[in-house]
């Protein structure tokens, strides 16, 4: 009787994760395609010869990975690191970092002020952020080109004022690619914190003035614990996107302030060698798989691991 | 600000003159005025939507009110900052930070105003032993049952020593047996601690309990101030009577005054001295109260004051209620304690006389 008992158990059991492999198959068919596979083929293709005129030789090599790291001399052969690869991918994890500081700067108020909203006008808030999706990447960064540049409506009007004499140099600087990514990556860090704070009790608020808390420690010792799946979220969304941004920084940075996105773009462009394109595409996401995980885990760890 | 103040343990007189506050065109509170006595125990009663929150809220800080000033020992609040008052808030719902410890709660309040991490631990350690959590100190909030979140929650508003503890329906959310147990220790907590309480529930029984003094209100509107009982004993007007307790009215002619006592007249012709509120001249047509159990049957309806027929009899454990119709067609409740076991030896149908009790009878203001 109990062996039955077991018996049909297991049976359920079996069944059970059957079908639970089952329902899970579309996600898992769509990952696999849409991520892993383009993953392994770029993968691949960082191990192979590059083609005289783009594309790859069906041969295996490692000198798109030693190009990464290492450069040699066209003359005399000497290798030695490269030094250019390095400076872009610091530029870039920088450049990125502070767009997600400054994200958080600008994202955070915004959002704070859409969720104290009377419900029935969050939505058109809401709305009113996710408009400059509306438009074309690239339009974007010409139309920010336009405002800033030389002759562009800023110098123009400081000058028409009076208080400049000539005009203030912003485009192709790293000014005018922080400006521009977090104009573009601003919805990315308003929308995940705006969830969060919808969700906040906001008679903890009230709670945390009853008990003598100034609105700087509301704000850090409240707001902010309770709002960090929000804030996390948002860091991931901008940071990602951020280090590889490529229209920014090329219509914005000039040539001359490359980040890792315009690096690998070069590659398989005028570079023609898509093995090194390959392989410094990998980095990036090692980087970034990293970057993730050491974030997560220290968000995690400093106090408020247990609220959800 | 002077935060010193914050934490004083002594004082905690309120004071509200003529407070008015409206949310738009809506009064959510008119023309309240109140003297909360110091180490006072204070109810404000009333049914749901009648005002109590909004009042405490502007006691704590949380709303400002439209007109009328609210002062703690003698010294305007109104204008201050929730985090300027020495005033603590237990929540309804208890509003306990999520994302803390037990003791983190507890300790918030200290922490805010900058003591000393050893004088905190030193009180959170207290508090704990106060609300019996001792062993929980390193919980999480959300680990914690419903009755235990309460206690959290009152230790954390004690811990700083406010002036004055507001509390919004402290105990609603708990079951019947939790919920007195917690009466009860609220009441010790108020008497150990000597803060003035203000406690807000809709529950008369609750009130009456617990209350040093209650104000019963409704519509926005403070409708009689007294002590437990002459709120239950002597109510000013019908709202009061009908909202607290089960009562008798009935329709009478004042027959003559005195300096606090009036003589008035039952439908029956018989002739009762009457309490009435202080500051009224009753006169004329009046409605007196008296309360089921102030009345007792008696088998000579000849002589009693009053007289009826039995039309229901409803036994309840502890006491017998005999619905009786007077000669009038009104219906009047009378309340026998079962002192003794067995049928109350009344029968529906039967003809009895009502006696009552001296000097129960209240006149209601118009
Ligand atoms: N912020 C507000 N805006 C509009 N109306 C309110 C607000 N707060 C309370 N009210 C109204 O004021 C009245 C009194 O509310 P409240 O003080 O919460 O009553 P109670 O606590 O006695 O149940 C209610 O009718 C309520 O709807
Ligand atoms: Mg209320």
């Amino acid at each position: 009787m109990s062996v039955d008992a077991a018996e049909l158990n297991e049976k359920l059991h079996r069944k059970d994760i059957r079908d639970r492999w089952f329902l899970s198959a579309p996600a898992l068919i769509l990952i696999g395609v849409a991520s892993v596979g383009p993953l392994l083929i770029v993968l691949l293709y960082s191990f192979l010869a590059p083609g005289n005129y783009g594309d790859v030789k069906w041969a295996f090599s490692t000198d798109g990975w030693f190009n990464v790291f290492f450069s040699r001399d066209i003359f005399d052969d000497t290798v030695s690191l490269a030094d250019a690869h390095f400076t872009i991918f610091w530029r870039s994890i920088r450049l990125a970092l502070a767009t997600t500081v400054l994200c958080l700067i600008f994202g955070f108020p915004t959002a704070y002020f859409i969720a104290t909203r009377p419900p029935q006008n969050r939505s058109i808030w809401l709305f009113l952020i996710t408009i400059p999706f509306w438009t074309n990447m690239l339009i974007r960064a010409f139309a920010i080109q336009e405002v800033i540049r030389g002759e562009g409506l800023i110098n123009t009007l400081l000058i028409k004022l009076g208080i400049i004499q000539a005009p203030i140099q912003m485009l192709f600087t790293d000014f005018a690619i922080l400006l521009g990514m977090t104009y573009v990556h601003l919805p990315l860090m308003v929308l995940p914190l705006y969830a969060s704070l919808e969700k906040l009790d906001f008679r903890l608020i009230e709670a945390a003035y009853d008990l003598y808390a100034s609105r700087f420690n509301v704000l850090m010792k409240v707001i902010v614990p309770l709002v960090k799946p929000g804030i996390i979220a948002g860091s991931i969304l901008v940071f990602i996107p951020a280090l590889s941004s490529y229209v920014i920084p090329r219509v914005l940075g000039g040539g001359k302030n490359l980040m890792i996105g315009n690096l690998i773009e070069l590659q398989f462009g005028q570079g023609r060698n898509w093995p090194l394109g390959a392989a410094l595409s990998v980095t990036l996401v090692v980087i970034v798989l990293f970057a993730m995980l050491y974030y997560v885990r220290n968000a995690g760890k400093s106090g408020g691991s247990a609220h959800g | 600000m002077d935060q010193s103040s914050a934490t004083a343990s002594h004082g905690g007189a309120i004071g509200m003159h003529g407070i008015k506050k409206w949310f738009g065109n809506f009064q959510a509170v008119n023309d309240v005025s109140l003297e909360i006595r110091s180490n006072e125990f204070f109810t404000l009663l009333g049914p749901s939507g009648c005002g109590k929150t909004t009042l405490l809220r502007m006691i704590a800080g949380f709303e400002l009110p439209s007109e009328g000033s609210i002062r703690l020992d003698g010294a305007e609040i109104a204008h201050l900052m929730p985090n300027q008052r020495p005033v603590n808030t237990v929540f309804q719902n208890y509003a306990l930070f999520p994302h803390l410890t037990v003791a983190e709660n507890i300790g918030f309040g200290l922490k805010m105003l900058g003591k000393p991490k050893a004088e905190i631990e030193a009180v959170v350690a207290e508090m704990l032993k106060l609300v019996h959590l001792e062993a929980r100190g390193n919980n999480l909030v959300t680990q914690l049952s419903g009755g235990q979140q309460q206690r959290v929650a009152l230790a954390r508003a004690l811990a700083p020593r406010p002036k004055v503890l507001l509390l919004d329906e402290p105990l609603s959310a708990l079951d019947l047996k939790l919920r007195k147990s917690m009466q009860i220790e609220l009441k010790r907590l108020q008497a150990e601690t000597g803060i003035t309480f203000v406690f807000v529930t809709h529950d008369q029984e609750e009130a009456l309990t617990m209350s040093d003094r209650i104000a019963v209100m409704s519509q926005g509107e403070v409708r009689q101030v007294g002590a437990p009982w002459e709120i239950y004993d002597r109510p000013a007007e019908r709202f009061v009577a009908d909202f607290i307790g089960e009562t008798n009215f009935i329709d009478v002619d004042v027959v003559s005054v005195g300096t606090d006592r009036a003589l008035v007249r039952l439908p029956s012709g018989a002739e009762i001295p009457a309490t009435f509120p202080a500051g009224t001249q009753p006169s004329g047509k009046v409605t007196i109260v008296i309360r089921p159990e102030h009345a007792s049957a008696t088998a000579s309806a000849a002589t009693a004051p009053l007289s009826g027929t039995i039309h229901d009899i409803v036994y309840l454990g502890t006491d017998t209620h005999l619905h009786v119709r007077l000669a009038d067609g009104s219906s009047f409740m009378i309340r026998l304690q079962n002192a003794r076991s067995g049928p109350c030896g009344y029968s529906v149908g039967e003809e009895i006389g009502i006696e009552i009790s001296d000097d129960v009878a209240q006149i209601l203001r118009d």
